[in-house]
């Protein structure tokens, strides 16, 4: 019954499946390709230096890729979950028990994510032998040794994928069901708002571990040159998703600072107060993937930069193999910020089409078009300068004690076109999403978007 | 009493609303739809209309298309005098904002937004000032001045409604529809709403067009239009409950008799 429930479920929601779909399928990518130097590295006649390096490849960078795919899996999940609060109600009131509604969630989410890790394998397979390709040009693996795609990036790729959506579900359904009919038809309207342990407590040990990675670069990696990258590197992972987790209090505290400034913009500064007060929780939802790709982003971006400043300062030609670090560097960045970014665009795109009945009504109430789209942008643009500025200050802790490392300056002598044009990304991607989508929701006439 | 100390023209006289042959036809996979086919109807300011029919005879439609929520094929909408632009609807919200309440079945509160909040909206849309006193004054005309700061979701259906007609009322509309507003309601609720719709139309000379399916409340208007498949049918002046339950009665049979007849 559960089974066919959820399938049916799937069939008549694949639009907003499709979202989670895709943050599954490139997540599946991101840890599957980086397992598979694991299974490579295990190979018969791999010599041991070439082994090591592409363990720690798999294990290290793969690992934080893995952190942030768990992360995006169980916010993406956790939000379409909260979205369904008014639906699992009605199921509720239908006469489905707690137990079978947590369990046709996490069926959907089963399904979804077996689909999306069995659609990532090929395409993982080509992006390990392309990174088994660059480490060989580097030299950091010799010529010899052959590409492997087996049980390890099997296995964890479908474990993490799976097991981190089925869990994200069953936790968010456990939440959603445990409340009142009633309750939950409320909280649909406002959304969950409190600032629980549960997200502080993860929150500061998170920040406090990139603050502290950001002082080790500084004290005990401060001589080793190079050696110190991904010490620091992994310091602005951390402070970001530290900040993302405590975004329902950053967004209470910026509806705060901005209320004032923004009641005075007519109609849609007054409605996005009003949104960003009593929706906190779907605001927060918009916040964590902006904070997430501005940190990341800015952070491993310029740590880059400062170590190609550092080696031109040398006076020496950049070496061929040098070269191939850095592209090999850019790769793993690329691979992380467009991850960033595709959940970005899935969280926009999620939370405004949930919109659509509160467009619908606003426009009943009288509200043209162009002035639903002008509370959308408002409130794109609150959320988006919010979250780059989080973004910014959670980079800080690898861009400046790398900076004070390697060029002994705090602040990196480097051009802020970098910094500029992920800003624009993110700007461009929040504000496309959310007016694109809201958009297409004007187009259905009101009275019909009204239709349940 | 709802729009206090202005000079507003004499709102009880002269023509309120006007359709002139109005159709609304929707083209489906199973041919088209006449929705609305020939609809021409006068209105005086002040008046209280009920409209009746089967379901799917057109009444909402009708509502929709006199209120600019929906836009006829073809046919005229005058509100006071003035032609309904059928252009953007964008021109179309500005064309209701001063003219037009409207009142759903199910509400249609913000539910982000407090009682307050919502009763003012259509004031803040439309860019005018906010006067607190006479939305509070407004609020507690329809019996919930104790209930401001409270969210739709924290009020009861029959509140929530009330909430409605606030908001329907505030900007001192020409017309005011309301489409099925106590179908959602238990009856003690639906008696405070119709009496509220009722008091508009008696005391502030709105002019209300009221689509519903209960021959008791019809029977509080002035005048009960009857429709059917598209068409205005029949008409009852001074309705009792009895003769519009009567009147329901033979226009349902006349349906299925036509249905039977057209071997549907
Ligand atoms: N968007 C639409 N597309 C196609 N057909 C429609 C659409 N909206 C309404 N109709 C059709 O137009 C006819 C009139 O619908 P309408 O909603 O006005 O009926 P109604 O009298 O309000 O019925 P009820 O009493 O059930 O509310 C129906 O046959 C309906 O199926
Ligand atoms: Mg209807």
């Amino acid at each position: 019954m559960v089974f066919w429930l959820a399938r049916a479920s799937l069939r008549r929601r694949a639009g907003a499946f499709t979202g989670s779909f895709l943050v599954l399928l490139f997540g599946a990518v991101m840890v599957m390709s980086f397992a598979s130097m694991l299974d490579t590295g295990r190979g018969t006649g791999v010599d041991a230096i070439s082994s090591e390096t592409l363990t720690t490849m798999g294990s290290v960078v793969g690992g934080w890729g893995m952190c942030l795919v768990v992360f995006a899996v169980v916010s993406t999940l956790g939000l379409s979950v909260r979205q369904r609060a008014t639906e699992t109600a009605l199921l509720k009131s239908a006469g489905a028990t707690p137990a079978q509604i947590v369990r046709m969630i996490a069926g959907e989410a089963a399904l979804v994510s077996v689909a999306a890790a069995a659609a990532a394998v090929a395409p993982s397979y080509l992006l390990g032998r392309f990174l088994l390709g660059l480490l060989k040009d580097t030299g950091q693996v010799a010529g010899g040794v052959a590409f492997a795609f087996g049980t390890i990036a099997l296995l964890v790729g479908f474990g993490v994928t799976v097991g981190s959506a089925v869990i994200a579900a069953l936790w968010t359904a456990r939440q959603a069901t445990r409340v009142s009919v009633a309750v939950s038809v409320i909280g649909a309207a406002t959304g969950p708002v409190r600032l629980t342990w549960k997200r502080i407590v993860p929150a500061a040990v998170l920040l406090i571990g990139g603050l502290y990675l950001g002082v080790l670069t500084v004290t005990a990696f401060a001589d080793k040159g190079p050696d110190a990258m991904p010490v620091a590197g992994q310091a602005c992972i951390l402070a970001s998703m530290g900040l993302a987790l405590l975004a329902p209090g950053l967004v209470r505290a910026t509806t705060a600072l901005t209320g004032r400034l923004l009641h005075g913009r007519g109609a849609a500064g007054y409605l996005t107060v009003q949104h960003l007060r009593r929706r906190t929780g779907q605001a927060a939802s918009a916040l964590m993937p902006i904070i997430l790709f501005t940190g990341i982003g800015t952070g491993i971006l310029y740590l880059q930069l400062i170590e190609n400043r550092a080696v031109a300062a040398t006076g020496y030609l950049r070496s061929n193999e040098q070269q191939n670090i850095q592209t090999l560097n850019l790769v793993v960045i690329g691979m992380i910020v467009v991850f960033a970014c595709i959940m970005l665009i899935n969280t926009l795109v999620a939370s405004t089409t949930f919109r659509r009945r509160e467009f619908a009504q606003l426009r009943l109430a009288g509200a043209t078009p162009a002035q639903v789209l002008r509370t959308v942008r408002t409130e794109g643009l609150v959320i988006v300068a919010t979250g780059t500025v989080l973004g910014v200050l959670a980079s800080a802790v690898t861009v400046l004690p790398y900076s004070i490392v390697r060029a002994d300056r705090w602040i990196p002598d480097l051009p802020a076109w970098v910094l500029l044009a992920i800003i624009a990304v993110a700007v461009t991607a929040t504000l496309s999403a959310a007016l694109g989508t809201a958009h297409r929701m004007l187009r259905t006439p009101a009275v019909d978007a009204m239709a349940p | 009493m709802f729009q206090q100390g202005m000079v507003t023209p004499p709102l009880a006289s002269g023509q309120a609303l006007r359709l002139d042959a109005v159709t609304r036809h929707y083209e489906s996979p199973g041919g088209t739809v006449r929705a609305l086919n020939g609809v021409s109807l006068a209105l005086d300011g002040g008046s209280f209309t009920a409209v009746m029919g089967p379901s799917g005879s057109g009444k909402s439609t009708l509502l929709q298309c006199a209120a600019g929520l929906d836009t006829p094929t073809s046919g005229r909408v005058l509100v006071d005098g003035v032609e309904m632009s059928g252009g953007t609807e964008a021109e179309l919200t500005r064309f209701r904002r001063n003219r037009i309440g409207f009142v759903f079945q199910h509400f249609n509160l913000l539910p982000t937004l407090t009682v307050l909040q919502n009763a003012t909206l259509p004031l803040r849309l439309a860019g005018k000032r906010v006067d607190r006193t006479q939305a509070v004054e407004v609020l507690t005309r329809v019996g919930l001045a104790d209930r401001l700061d409270h969210l739709p979701a924290q009020l009861s259906g029959g509140q929530q409604q009330r909430v409605a007609i606030a908001r329907a009322l505030v900007a001192g509309p020409r017309v005011v529809f309301a489409d099925e507003p106590t179908g959602a309601l238990d009856t003690r609720s639906a008696r405070q709403v119709l009496a509220l719709l009722q008091e508009a139309v008696r005391i502030d000379g709105r002019t209300l067009v009221m689509v519903t399916h209960d021959p008791v409340a019809a029977a509080h208007a002035d005048q009960v239009l009857f429709l059917a498949d598209g068409r205005l049918v029949g008409r009852l002046a001074e309705p009792t409950a009895a003769a519009v339950a009567d009147a329901m009665t033979r226009l349902t049979d006349q349906a299925a008799r036509g249905r039977v007849a057209e071997g549907v």
